[in-house]
């Protein structure tokens, strides 16, 4: 039996992730290009080169940006 | 002596941020605008020395209807740098996450920092600025705060390693202009070596004609060309004010007087009827 998902918040809506995902599985699951976001995990910036290293844990919370226009 | 007078005889004196030249005195927001195409228009009228870019929280991959690849592309056509902002930020902590994405996202270590501290008037957070900057600053990020008109708090940004500041003129987007005068001449007296950028409030190219003619270095303005009813052409309208304000600085403003000065040299009376 496969283990539960696990429940996060991604962009502060609740999300469940397979167990034993990490951030770089998420922002492919979201549909993104890696190199076309920033990830930030409960509140601190995680490097791209580090999303696969990085294992998300239930409560955590995920941003994902992207590059807008600005003023 | 005037302050000006140490302004070099050419007008086409230049000026940098974080030892990069920059192109012309007008940077403008890229937000806004009705369509892709008037925002490369826009820009393209503009020419400004850099853009100002954003960040968004995103849930899955979507468009941006364009806005952001013609982004790139008219300012890379006008050799304007990007510069991303931390717009959203209410404390230090997050303003320097987003400032560390930006960074990997846009490629550049320029930053645009935003802290807000007032949800109505969007005024800048000054604890949190000042906080933020220093962090920053020592990560190796050229920091650009848009911060208030206060003298002290412009010190402490420039203290904690900023080569730049941006005091407002007016709140964001409001359009009223250079709402405080003095405290703009006060910084720009107090701090004579210190680059100064008059960003948000600016509604009408005499306004961005007034801070140059103030001696401020730049101006960033974002709504006035955007929501004109002709962005492209109010582009180019603030381009020419831009230059205007900052040439009759270099030239030399001649100072208000409460009295009538003949211009006309008639020497005394232009008729002798009458005389004896």
């Amino acid at each position: 039996m496969p283990d539960a998902p696990i429940p996060i918040r991604l962009g502060g809506q609740p999300a469940d992730v397979p167990a034993g995902s990490t951030l770089a599985d998420l922002v492919a699951a979201a549909g993104h290009a890696a190199d076309a976001v920033a990830t930030g995990l409960n509140g601190d910036f995680v490097r791209r080169d580090l999303r696969a290293a990085t294992r998300l844990a239930a409560g955590d919370q995920v941003l994902i940006f992207q590059p807008i226009v600005g003023g | 002596m005037n302050a000006h007078t140490a302004i070099p005889a050419s007008f086409s004196d230049g000026w940098s941020v974080g030892g990069v030249p920059m192109a012309s005195r007008f940077l403008l927001g890229t937000a806004g605008y009705p369509s892709p195409d008037e925002l490369a228009k826009s820009i393209a009228a503009a020419a400004p020395a850099a853009v100002t870019v954003g960040l968004r929280r995103s849930l899955a991959a979507g468009a941006d209807n364009g806005f952001i690849g013609r982004v790139h592309q008219a300012a890379h056509a006008a050799g304007a740098h990007l510069l991303p902002n931390t717009a959203g930020c209410r404390t230090a902590r997050e303003a320097i996450a987003l400032a560390q994405m930006a960074r990997e996202l846009y490629g550049t270590r320029w930053i645009k920092l935003e802290v807000v501290g007032d949800e109505h008037t969007l005024q800048p957070d000054p604890v949190e600025l000042v906080a933020a900057a220093a962090v920053l600053a020592r990560d190796g990020f050229v920091v650009w705060p848009y911060c208030t008109d206060d003298l002290v708090t412009c010190r402490r940004l420039l203290d904690a390693g900023c080569p730049v500041l941006m005091p407002w003129g007016a709140p964001i987007g409001s359009g009223q202009g250079l709402l405080n005068p003095f405290a703009l001449r006060t910084l720009r007296e107090r701090l004579p070596d210190a680059t100064l950028i008059v960003d948000a409030g600016i509604g009408a190219p005499s306004h961005a004609a007034q801070a140059m003619e103030m001696g401020f270095d730049a101006v960033l303005l974002n709504s006035a060309v955007a929501h004109a009813r002709a962005p492209a052409a109010m582009a180019r309208a603030f381009r020419l004010a831009v230059e205007a304000g900052r040439m009759a600085w270099g030239a030399g403003v001649i100072a208000r007087q409460d009295f009538a000065t003949a211009s006309t040299p008639v020497g005394g009376e232009a008729f002798l009827i009458g005389a004896a």
